[in-house]
C-alpha cells in the first residue's frame, strides 16, 4: 500500500519549499520530495572545501517577498539578513567608482566622477522607487488570460487595466519605457557616468543571455531594483551562513507546520490516470499517492519528462519546447589565504564587505555579450564579487576568506562543448581579468571551484543552467510564463500544479511563483 | 505692408507634408507649404549619377501607401504606377543558386525545396501569421494612436475598437501577437525555420532603417511593421515605384496644388514664431514672417522643437524628453551606373528575376555581426544590401542597355572610430559595397559607369533628417504607437497651441507613405473646429 498524501511537491528549491509550508500551513499533509542530498536547489550553502563554506550558486538575497518572510516567520526559523552595504567598481585607470550605503558619501563620491549625475541620482532612485511599487502588486498577482472571456478573468484584467490607470500618465509611460528599453538607453537618458551606467545597468543583464544595449534589459534592472529588505528598496543583503541558511529557513517553517521533507528522493513520473495526477513514482520503483503534485522544476521538465507529452495539448508542449532558457552566467568560488588588495582602494576596508562589480563600461558589458552571441565565453568579462566571510566570519578558518565570483557570459552552448580543458581556461580567465584589479588574487588562491552553466545544469537540474528557469524576456512574462493559456500554475492535468520560477512572476530568490501556486492550489480545493 | 496670412503653414515637403497640406487645401483652409529644397519629396528623390543615369538617392522604396491616399490624390490617374515584381526578393548565394522568394507562397514553396524542405513545409503556415499580425498593425495605423491611460470615459471608449481587434484575432493569434512584438526576429524565424539564408533574407526585414540588431528585441515588431499592406506571402518591396521613388512625391504634390494648396520650393524656415505658448507664423531665410493659424510641421520633432522654436517657450522638461528621442540613423546608400547588368551566380543578368529586391543577407549571424561593428562605431566589413534595378521597370533612367542599381547598405556609422566621417570613410564605404557584391556577381566591378555614395551624415544634411534616420526616429518599442514622438503627445498636437506635427516621426512612423500626415490632418481639423 503506497503512502498517500494530500500534496507532494517535486524538489525541495526555495519555491517548492513555500509552496509546500502555505499548504502545511493550511493543514494539508504535505510531502516534498527533493532528488539531491539536501534542500535548496540553487539556493544552497556546502562546505566544497574543508573549513571552506560557499553559496555555491545563487549568493545574494533581495528578492525574497516580505509576505512570505512574515507568513512563514521566517526569521524565527533562522532567517538573518546582513546587509551588503556598497559597490566597489574598479577602474582600469586605477580610479573607482563606489556606491556607498551612506547617501551623502556616495553623493560625493558620484560627484567626483559627474556633478551631473550626482544631481541625477537622487531623482532617478526616486523614480524607480516608483517604478517599483507599481510592479510590486503585479508581482502578488496571478496573472489573468487577456484572451478568456469568464467574468472572473475578465474582472482580473480590468483590475489590472485600472492599476494601470491609476498610476498616471507619467508613471505609466515611465513603465511602458523601462518594460521595452535598453538598460544602456534607459540609462543615458540619466546618466553620462560610465563605470556608473556599467555598474547599473549590469544588473539588467544578469541571467539574461542579452547585452545592456539589448531592448528588454530595462526591466530586468527593474527586477532586481525590487529587492526588499525590511522595505528598504534595492538592499541586497547576504543571509548568515550562506544562501542555504535561507532555504534551511523556509524548510524548518514547512517542517513546523507539519510538512514531510525527504532528500534523495529523485522523482521519475508524475503518475497520470484519466487526465488526472494519483502522485509520483521515484527512480526506484516506489510509488507515493497525492491528490495534488505540485512540480517546483522548470516547465521543459515537468512537462517534458515527469508527464508523459503525449498527453498534453500540442500547443502547450510546442510552447514548451520554444521556451528560451540559455543559460549564460558562470560563478568561480574561491578559497583564499588572504583578503584582497584592490589597486584603487589598497588593503582592508569597508569595500571588501560589499559587492565588486567589474563593469568599467557599457561597452566592456557590450563587448563581453558579443562574443557570447557566437557561442564564446567572454574573454573579459563582467563579474560580480562578494567576499561572504566578510560579513560572516563562519564562512571560512579564522584569518583565511571565502570569495563567490558571478560570472557572465559564459554561455551553455559553448562552441565545442564545456571540456574540463575549456571550464579550467574559463575558470582562468576570470582570475585574470579580477587580478588586473588586485594583483595579489593569484597568490592567495587555495581552491577554486568552477561552475559553469552545465554545472549549474547537472547539479541542480536547471535546465541548460538558466538560473531564472528560464530567461526574464518580455514574451516570457506574466501570462506568457511559461506558456500562453497555462500561466496560472495550473496545468493540463488535473491535480498537477506548477511553482517554479519558470512561472510568474520567475526567477531570483523571491519566492512569490510558490506562494501564488499554493493559494491557486487552496483555492481550486476550496470550490 | 501687409503679412501674409494663412489657416495653415506646412513645414517640410515630403510625403507626409504633402499629404497634410493636401488635404487641410481640401477642407477649405488656405494652405501654404514651405520646402527648404527645390523638389518636393525631401528623401523620396532622384539624382543623376553620371549623365545619362538617374537612380532613386535615397530611398528606392515608398513603403506602404494607404489605399486613402491613392484615392484622394487620384494618384493612378497622376501616372503613379506601383510595381508588383515576381519574384520579389532574390537572395544570390557566393557558389550556389538563389533563394528566390516568389509572390505566390505556394510557388515560394516549391523554390524553398531544394534549401529545406521543412522550411518549405512551414512556409505557408508562417506567411499567413505573419499577415494576420500584419493586419491588425494595420489596423492601428489607420488610426491615431491608442491612449493607454485616459483622462475621461470618452478616451477610455476609444480604446475598444483596438480591444475588438485585438480579440477577433481568435486567443491564440493574439496571444501570438502579444508573445512576438517584444521578441527578436533571430529567435522568432528560429522558431520556424532552420535554413540560414531564408532566415538571413527574411531577418532583413527586421532590422529595415533601424540601429538593431535581428538578435535585439523588438526587431519581430520591425518586420510585421514593413509587411503592413504588402500581400500574404510578400516580404518587400511595399512600394516600389516605376521611375522610382521621386514619382510618388511629385504626384502628390501635384496633386495637393490641384487641392488648392500653395507650395513654395527653396523656402528653408528658420524659426517658429511662438507667443505665451501660441505658435503665430514662421521666419523664412530672408526674414520674412508668414502667419498663420496653425502651424503643422514634417520636420523630425528635434528638429521642429530645439532647432525652430526658441527655447525659453518650451518647457525644459518636455525639451529633454524631445533631445532624448533616439534617431541613430544607420543607413548608408551606394548607387551605381551599369555598363550592363551584373551576373549573380544562379541568374546571370536574367532581368525576369531582378525585377524586386536582391538581398545580400546570408545568415542571422551576418547581419548581427554587421550589427555589432556599428554598434562600437566602426565600419562593417560584410554589410547588408537590399539592391534594386530601378532601369529593369522604366528603360527611360539609362542610355539603351544600360543599369542603374539601387543600393541600401546597413549599416553605416555616424561616425567613423569616433571621429567625424570623411571622403576617404565614403569611399571605403564604397569599396566596401563593391567587394560585398562582387563575390556574389563577380563581373560587377568591370561595368561601373559612375556611382554616388552617401553616408547617414550625407542624407542628413542634403535632406535635412536628424542623424540621417529615414524615419526621424527609430521604430523601437519605446518610440511607436502612443510613445511616438514622445509619450503624452502623441496625437500631433504639441505643447505649443497651434503647432502640430505631421511627420514619419509621428505614428504610425516611417516606411507608410503619407500615414502620418493622413492621420494628423484628422487631428488637426478636429482641433481647429474647437478653438
Amino acid at each position: 500500500m503506497p503512502s498517500q498524501y494530500d500534496a507532494v511537491v517535486i524538489g525541495g528549491g526555495h519555491n517548492g519549499l513555500i509552496s509546500a509550508a502555505y499548504l502545511a500551513r493550511a493543514g494539508r499533509r504535505v510531502l516534498v520530495l527533493e532528488r539531491r542530498e539536501r534542500v535548496g536547489g540553487a539556493a544552497v550553502t556546502e562546505e566544497v572545501f574543508p573549513g571552506f563554506k560557499f553559496s555555491v550558486f545563487s549568493y545574494v538575497v533581495s528578492l525574497l517577498r516580505p509576505e512570505i518572510i512574515r507568513d512563514l516567520a521566517l526569521p524565527q526559523h533562522g532567517l538573518h539578513i546582513l546587509p551588503l552595504e556598497s559597490t566597489l567598481t574598479p577602474l582600469p585607470n586605477g580610479d573607482y567608482l563606489a556606491g556607498w550605503a551612506d547617501p551623502d558619501q556616495a553623493r560625493q563620491e558620484l560627484y567626483r566622477h559627474s556633478p551631473r549625475d550626482a544631481e541625477a541620482y537622487d531623482e532617478f532612485g526616486r523614480v524607480l522607487h516608483h517604478m517599483a511599487f507599481a510592479v510590486k502588486p503585479i508581482l502578488s498577482m496571478v496573472p489573468p488570460d487577456p484572451t478568456s472571456l469568464t467574468p472572473n478573468e475578465l474582472r482580473g484584467l480590468l483590475r489590472l487595466g485600472r492599476h494601470f490607470s491609476d498610476l498616471g500618465e507619467e508613471r505609466f509611460y515611465g513603465l511602458y519605457k523601462l518594460m521595452t528599453m535598453s538598460s544602456a538607453d534607459y540609462l543615458d537618458e540619466w546618466f553620462e557616468c560610465e563605470p556608473l551606467k556599467a555598474t547599473k545597468s549590469a544588473s539588467g543583464i544578469i541571467g539574461t543571455f542579452l547585452g545592456p544595449r539589448s531592448p528588454g534589459t530595462a526591466y530586468v534592472l527593474l527586477h532586481h531594483y525590487m529587492g526588499e529588505i525590511d522595505g528598504a528598496f534595492r538592499a541586497w543583503g547576504f543571509a548568515k551562513g550562506g544562501t542555504g541558511a535561507v532555504s534551511e529557513a523556509i524548510a524548518n517553517a514547512a517542517r513546523s507546520f507539519g510538512a514531510e521533507i525527504r532528500t534523495s528522493a529523485t522523482v521519475t513520473d508524475v503518475l497520470v490516470r484519466q487526465r488526472r495526477t494519483s502522485g509520483v513514482v521515484l527512480q526506484d520503483g516506489e510509488e507515493v499517492g497525492a491528490k495534488t503534485v505540485v512540480s517546483s522544476l522548470d516547465p521543459r521538465r515537468t512537462f517534458l519528462q515527469l508527464v508523459d507529452p503525449d498527453l498534453l495539448p500540442e500547443d502547450l508542449v510546442s510552447a514548451v519546447r520554444r521556451f528560451r532558457f540559455r543559460g549564460s552566467s558562470g560563478k568561480v568560488n574561491l578559497a583564499l589565504s588572504e583578503l584582497p588588495s584592490f589597486t584603487c582602494l589598497p588593503g582592508m576596508g569597508p569595500h571588501l564587505r560589499g559587492a565588486i562589480s567589474v563593469s568599467p563600461s557599457i561597452d566592456y558589458l557590450e563587448r563581453a555579450y558579443d562574443e557570447a552571441k557566437y557561442g564564446a565565453f567572454s574573454t573579459r568579462p563582467y563579474l560580480d564579487v562578494v567576499i561572504p566571510s566578510m560579513i560572516d566570519p563562519d564562512m571560512a578558518p579564522p584569518g583565511k576568506h571565502v570569495m563567490s565570483i558571478f560570472v557572465q557570459y559564459a554561455p551553455y552552448d559553448l562552441t565545442g562543448g564545456w571540456t574540463d580543458e575549456r571550464k579550467e581556461a574559463f575558470g582562468d580567465t576570470v582570475i585574470d581579468t579580477l587580478s588586473e584589479f588586485a594583483p595579489n588574487l593569484k597568490r592567495s588562491i587555495l581552491h577554486r571551484q568552477v561552475i559553469t552553466p552545465v554545472d549549474i545544469e547537472e547539479i541542480t537540474g536547471l535546465t541548460e543552467g538558466n538560473i531564472f528557469q528560464g530567461e526574464l524576456g518580455l514574451h516570457q512574462l506574466f501570462f506568457l510564463r511559461p506558456a500562453p493559456g497555462w500561466a496560472q500554475y495550473r496545468t493540463p492535468i488535473k491535480g498537477l500544479y506548477q511553482c517554479g520560477s519558470g512561472t510568474h512572476p520567475g526567477g531570483g530568490i523571491m519566492g512569490a511563483s510558490g506562494r501564488l501556486a499554493a493559494q491557486t492550489i487552496l483555492k481550486d480545493a476550496s470550490r | 505692408m501687409t503679412q501674409k496670412s494663412y489657416d495653415a503653414i506646412v513645414l517640410g515637403g515630403d510625403a507626409n507634408g504633402l499629404v497634410a497640406a493636401g488635404y487641410l487645401a481640401r477642407a477649405g483652409l488656405r494652405v501654404r507649404l514651405l520646402e527648404a529644397r527645390e523638389e518636393p519629396g525631401a528623401e523620396l528623390s532622384q539624382t543623376e549619377v553620371v549623365p545619362g543615369f538617374r537612380c532613386d538617392t535615397a530611398v528606392h522604396d515608398v513603403g506602404w501607401i494607404p489605399p486613402a491616399i491613392l484615392r484622394d490624390f487620384g494618384l493612378a490617374s497622376r501616372g503613379l504606377t506601383p510595381l508588383a515584381p515576381d519574384p520579389s526578393v532574390v537572395a544570390p548565394q557566393r557558389d550556389a543558386p538563389p533563394l528566390v522568394l516568389w509572390r505566390e507562397p505556394a510557388h515560394t514553396q516549391e523554390a524553398l525545396r531544394s534549401h529545406s524542405s521543412r522550411d518549405a513545409e512551414r512556409w505557408p503556415r508562417f506567411t499567413a501569421l505573419a499577415h494576420r499580425l500584419a493586419g491588425f498593425l494595420r489596423r492601428l495605423y489607420e488610426n491615431s494612436p491608442p491612449q493607454p491611460v485616459f483622462r475621461g470615459a470618452t478616451e477610455g471608449v476609444s480604446l475598444l475598437p483596438l480591444a475588438w481587434h485585438l480579440r477577433r484575432l481568435g486567443p491564440q493569434d493574439m496571444m501570438e501577437l502579444l508573445r512576438v512584438f517584444p521578441m527578436s526576429v533571430a529567435e522568432w524565424l528560429d522558431e520556424w525555420f532552420e535554413n540560414d539564408l531564408l532566415k538571413g533574407t527574411i531577418g532583413a526585414g527586421g532590422i529595415t532603417a533601424i540601429r538593431q540588431g535581428p538578435r535585439s528585441g523588438g526587431t519581430a515588431f520591425v518586420f510585421l511593421h514593413h509587411l503592413v499592406g504588402a500581400d500574404v506571402g510578400v516580404l518587400r518591396p511595399r512600394g516600389l515605384i516605376r521611375g522610382g521613388a521621386a514619382r510618388f512625391a511629385t504626384a502628390v504634390a501635384e496633386a495637393a496644388e490641384a487641392m488648392g494648396a500653395t507650395i513654395s520650393y527653396g523656402e528653408p524656415v528658420l524659426q517658429i514664431i511662438t507667443r505665451d505658448g501660441q505658435a503665430q507664423g514662421v521666419v523664412l531665410s530672408d526674414g520674412e514672417e508668414i502667419r498663420g493659424r496653425c502651424i503643422v510641421s514634417s520636420l523630425d520633432p528635434h528638429r521642429t522643437f530645439i532647432e525652430l522654436v526658441p527655447g525659453d517657450q518650451l518647457d525644459p522638461h518636455f525639451a529633454r524628453a524631445v533631445s532624448n528621442i533616439k534617431f541613430r540613423g544607420s543607413v548608408g546608400r551606394v548607387n551605381l551606373a551599369l555598363e550592363r547588368m551584373p551576373r549573380f551566380h544562379g541568374i546571370d543578368g536574367d532581368p525576369s528575376q531582378l525585377g524586386g529586391v536582391i538581398s545580400i543577407s546570408p545568415s542571422l549571424d551576418y547581419l548581427e555581426r554587421a550589427y555589432d561593428r556599428v554598434k562600437h562605431g566602426q565600419h562593417t566589413h560584410r554589410p547588408y544590401l537590399e539592391c534594386v534595378f530601378p532601369s529593369l521597370n522604366d528603360e527611360s533612367l539609362a542610355p539603351p542597355g544600360k543599369h542603374v542599381m539601387s543600393i541600401t547598405v546597413q549599416y553605416v556609422p555616424l561616425q567613423s572610430n569616433a571621429t567625424a566621417w570623411t571622403g576617404a570613410d565614403s569611399e571605403a564605404l564604397e569599396q566596401t559595397v563593391l567587394e560585398t557584391l562582387s563575390e556574389y556577381a563577380p563581373n560587377l566591378p568591370d561595368i561601373i559607369a559612375g556611382s554616388e555614395v552617401l553616408a547617414p551624415n550625407d542624407l542628413a544634411t542634403r535632406f535635412g533628417m536628424r542623424e540621417g534616420h529615414l524615419y526621424r526616429g527609430e521604430l523601437t518599442l519605446d518610440q511607436i504607437l502612443f510613445m511616438r514622438p514622445l509619450p503624452g503627445w502623441s496625437r500631433y498636437r504639441t505643447p505649443i497651441e497651434g503647432l502640430f506635427l505631421c511627420g514619419p516621426g509621428c505614428h504610425p512612423g516611417g516606411g507608410i507613405a503619407g500615414g502620418a500626415g493622413l492621420l494628423a490632418v484628422r487631428e488637426i481639423l478636429r482641433s481647429l473646429k474647437k478653438s
